[in-house]
């Protein structure tokens, strides 16, 4: 499969307070049109992920709304997998070209999440999980917290190599000027910050974040450039004691083994990826989950700094979910950005030297969607 | 919260869990919490191994010092969030140790 | 003869002593447990309610007793703090219980002794045939405003007692009831807490129903206070009982067992059927014990209850006795009750 990624486009993420949905959607997919250099004709249909929107405001319907407003009259659609909805809408968007029944499509992924208060947010978020977590009051914070508390247990991690992941992300974010938190922090900082569920401090968790991501994906033309090469989706129960195991996400594995077997690479090849932190212990358990190291083993790997840019496998150089943010569904698509651009070497200071295989892990939920992309110049 | 149509589904059920004995596999202790449960910051919610399933519960009836891995906890029936002033009280079930 | 099946108690855990309480409203502290008789009182914690405690208490009854809770045909609540006004606490329960359709449901209310009546209305049902089991309810989260002198006793808890005819643990020898409109303490449903009408709450109120029910069922068995073993009154705070109990000519030691409110407080409508249930936890085959309820408004109803060789079985099998839990506690501070408060009061 070789699916070429004709263009991309960021908005900044943060507090936006200026911004609404429909803006940020419309900057990153003009953007992302623009640099593809095609016409707005020429997109056939358009994919748009958001989780939070119809809740939140009241407004459904997003497929039609941001396509329209953007002049296109071909196919639009709204897709939703929770925090997965980003990169479930790129593979479903891929799935259509690969059909052949669209030759250009446009995946926007828009979040607006700062016009609701925190504690909206926090309810609002539960819907990634089950009836029975929402009932028993746990949040997204605490559930993946029970992962952690189980994964200290069962393999003596600890609360500093969590913290590890949340300085490494940020010192990668203070060379993004797209990231919500472009700047350093330390590990004190990390390990003394009020405590939302044990044992994870505010530090230990992604922010409530505006933002929206595009690509233009477009069929094979025989042209150099960055191509998809794998696109794997799996899933495992929406509630998290219903899983075998409480320390792997199952459907890591599973999405990765699909997506590398399509592209035809291994996990050693992998150059640089872009993983789903949306707490501290997720980037662990993912550099577990997606093989860079053994099952119980992902706290000492990023000590030892493999995954700290001008290791042997950058992770997050973006900044992750932590410190570049985490507009929930457009953080699949970034991610699909931030790897493109390391592999077209316009990383910036942030550039892996000689990046050409790339991977984004995107997670829905505690676990019940995983997606994972694999891309090749 | 929930509607007052599942809220007669739920308590239907609820008697079928009546004195449960499981065990505690982990929890946490949350300090920021959903709408609903702001009244109860800080509580303890884990996930409990039953005979034959494994349930996510809040633990009642004790402090965080009290909980220990695999100790013995047994369901209760309390409140379920806060219900506004138009809705139907929720009750469901958590777990106190044993 | 109509008796006692089985029975269960349930006190919450935390504790507050009313010095605590003195403290907080920056009142005079010292002394004031020894004034009031009253050392702590048991509190309920945000997420219970008087559903919740009936639950617990019916829950442990049917346990003990190894009771079907489908054959159970009727059920009552008593109590001054029913979470709805409109919608039954007792269909909440008995759907939670798995008593499934086939009861008569009736949620009372009548100050601290609805849940008494409830046990008189409700064996009227067995007398009459119409079902073999019945269950009487008496459970409250205790109300009382903040900064008042009821706050000091005001505590919950629930008691349930299963009735019937066959494996009795104590009949029902007689009861009977003396009524009349006695404004005491009050509370408008638009009103948040109780009312009270000061000293009137004494003489003309509590001791003019408790004696006038007393000794209208001490005649009515022909027993003079001496016959009998042991005796319960409400107990709205440490004098009264003793005071009534001391008029009617009860010694003080018979109220020991069923002597609860020094440790758990005034849980309203639970408050004498708690004391009964320590009682019974520690009676013997032919004992006799004496009960007295008062409920504001005004009433008292009165019984005489015999126990019998069962109730050796159901001490056995009880694991949550009243003392047990009386020893169960833990202390809190005034911020559950501030939270509970706010929360209750949706402010």
């Amino acid at each position: 499969m070789k699916i070429r990624v004709a263009g991309t486009g960021l908005t900044k993420f943060g507090e936006l307070w200026n911004k609404d949905l429909l803006d940020l959607a419309l900057d990153a997919s003009n953007q992302a049109i623009n640099e593809s250099r095609l016409t707005k004709n020429d997109i056939d249909g358009v994919f748009v992920a958001n989780m939070l929107h119809g809740k939140l405001t009241g407004q459904d319907h997003l497929g039609a709304l941001v396509a329209s407003s953007l002049g296109i009259k071909g196919a639009s659609f709204r897709i939703e997998g929770a925090c997965a909805s980003g990169g479930m809408a790129v593979h479903l968007a891929i799935q259509s070209l690969l059909a052949g029944t669209y030759q250009n499509v446009l995946v926007v992924g828009a979040e607006k999440m700062t016009d609701a208060t925190s504690s909206q947010i926090t309810s609002a978020l539960m819907g990634a999980g089950g009836e029975e977590e929402r009932r028993a009051g746990l949040t997204f914070p605490a559930l993946y917290a029970l992962m952690a508390k189980m994964h200290m247990q069962k393999y003596g991690t600890t609360r500093k190599h969590m913290a590890l992941v949340s300085v490494k992300n940020h010192y990668h974010a203070s060379m993004n000027e797209k990231a919500q938190f472009p700047f350093e922090v330390t590990m004190e900082k990390v390990l003394e910050s009020p405590v939302i569920s044990s044992p994870f401090t505010l530090f230990d968790a992604s922010p409530i974040t505006d933002g929206a991501g595009a690509i233009v994906l477009s069929t094979d033309n025989g042209q150099p450039g960055v191509f998809i090469t794998g696109s794997g989706v799996a899933t495992d129960t929406v509630d998290l004691a219903s899983r075998k195991s409480l320390t792997e996400i199952v459907a890591t594995k599973e999405a990765s083994g699909k997506a590398l077997k399509q592209a035809g690479v291994e996990i050693k090849d992998i150059k640089v990826a872009e993983v789903h932190d949306c707490f501290t212990i997720a980037e662990i358990l993912a550099m577990e989950d997606l093989g860079f190291c053994k099952k119980g083993e992902g706290g000492e790997f990023v000590q030892k700094g493999h995954t700290r840019l001008g290791g042997n496998i950058p992770v997050n150089t973006s900044g992750g979910l932590k410190a570049c943010g985490h507009p929930v569904a457009a953080t699949g698509v970034k991610q699909i950005i931030e790897v493109t651009h390391q592999l077209q070497k316009r990383a910036g200071k942030r550039q892996v030297q000689g990046a050409n295989i790339g991977l984004t892990h995107n997670v829905g939920g505690s676990g019940a969607t995983v997606v994972v992309h694999i891309l090749q110049t | 919260m929930s509607s007052p149509v599942q809220i007669w589904r739920l308590h239907k059920n609820l008697h079928n869990y009546l004195n449960k004995v499981g065990r505690l596999v982990v929890w946490t202790k949350i300090f920021v919490a959903p709408e609903g449960f702001e009244h109860q910051t800080p509580y303890l919610v884990g996930i409990m191994q039953f005979d034959n399933q494994r349930l996510p519960l809040q633990i009642v009836n004790c402090e965080e010092k009290d909980l220990k891995v695999n100790m013995k906890v047994i369901t209760v029936i309390r409140k379920i969030g806060k219900a506004k002033s138009e809705d139907v009280i929720e009750y469901g079930l958590k777990v106190k140790p044993l | 003869m109509i008796g006692i099946v089985s029975y269960g108690a349930y006190i919450p855990k935390y504790r507050i002593k009313p010095s605590q309480i003195a403290q907080t409203w920056g009142k005079e502290v010292k002394e004031i447990e020894k004034s009031l008789g009253v050392y702590e009182k048991a509190v309920a914690s945000y997420d219970e309610d008087a559903i919740t405690l009936s639950i617990e208490a019916a829950n442990r009854a049917i346990s003990t007793g190894g009771i079907d809770p489908t054959q159970i045909g009727g059920i009552t609540i008593g109590s001054e703090s029913h979470p709805y006004a409109v919608k039954p606490s007792s269909t909440v329960v008995a759907e939670i219980l798995g008593m499934g359709n086939d009861y008569l449901a009736a949620d009372l209310e009548f100050a601290c002794k609805a849940g008494t009546a409830g046990i008189q209305l409700l064996s009227g049902l067995i007398s009459q045939g119409k079902t073999k089991l019945v269950l009487a309810i008496g459970s409250d989260v205790a109300q009382s405003k903040p900064a008042d002198v009821l706050e000091y006793t005001a505590s919950s808890a629930a008691a349930a007692f299963v009735l019937g005819k066959a494996n009795t643990i104590a009949n029902i020898i007689d009861f009977t009831s003396y009524s009349s409109d006695t404004p005491d303490f009050w509370r408008k449903d638009s009103e948040k807490f109780p009312s009270h009408a000061g000293r009137f709450t004494g003489s003309p109120a509590y001791f003019s129903h408790v004696l006038g029910a007393s000794e209208k069922m001490l005649k009515q068995v022909k027993m003079k206070p001496q016959d009998f073993d042991y005796v319960v009154f409400h107990m709205p705070n440490a004098k009264f009982p003793k005071e009534a109990a001391k008029k009617l000519g009860f010694s003080p030691k018979q109220l020991i067992p069923g002597f609860v409110v020094e440790y758990i407080g005034n849980p309203y409508s639970a408050s004498s059927m708690i004391g009964l249930a320590a009682t019974l936890d520690v009676a013997k085959a032919g004992d006799k014990i004496f009960m007295c309820s008062y409920g504001s408004g005004a009433g008292s109803d009165a019984f005489v209850f015999e126990v019998t060789p069962e109730i050796k079985t159901h001490q056995k099998r009880n694991t949550e006795t009243v003392a047990k839990q009386i020893r169960n506690k833990s202390y809190i501070d005034y911020s559950l009750i501030a939270k509970n408060i706010l929360t209750k009061y949706k402010i």
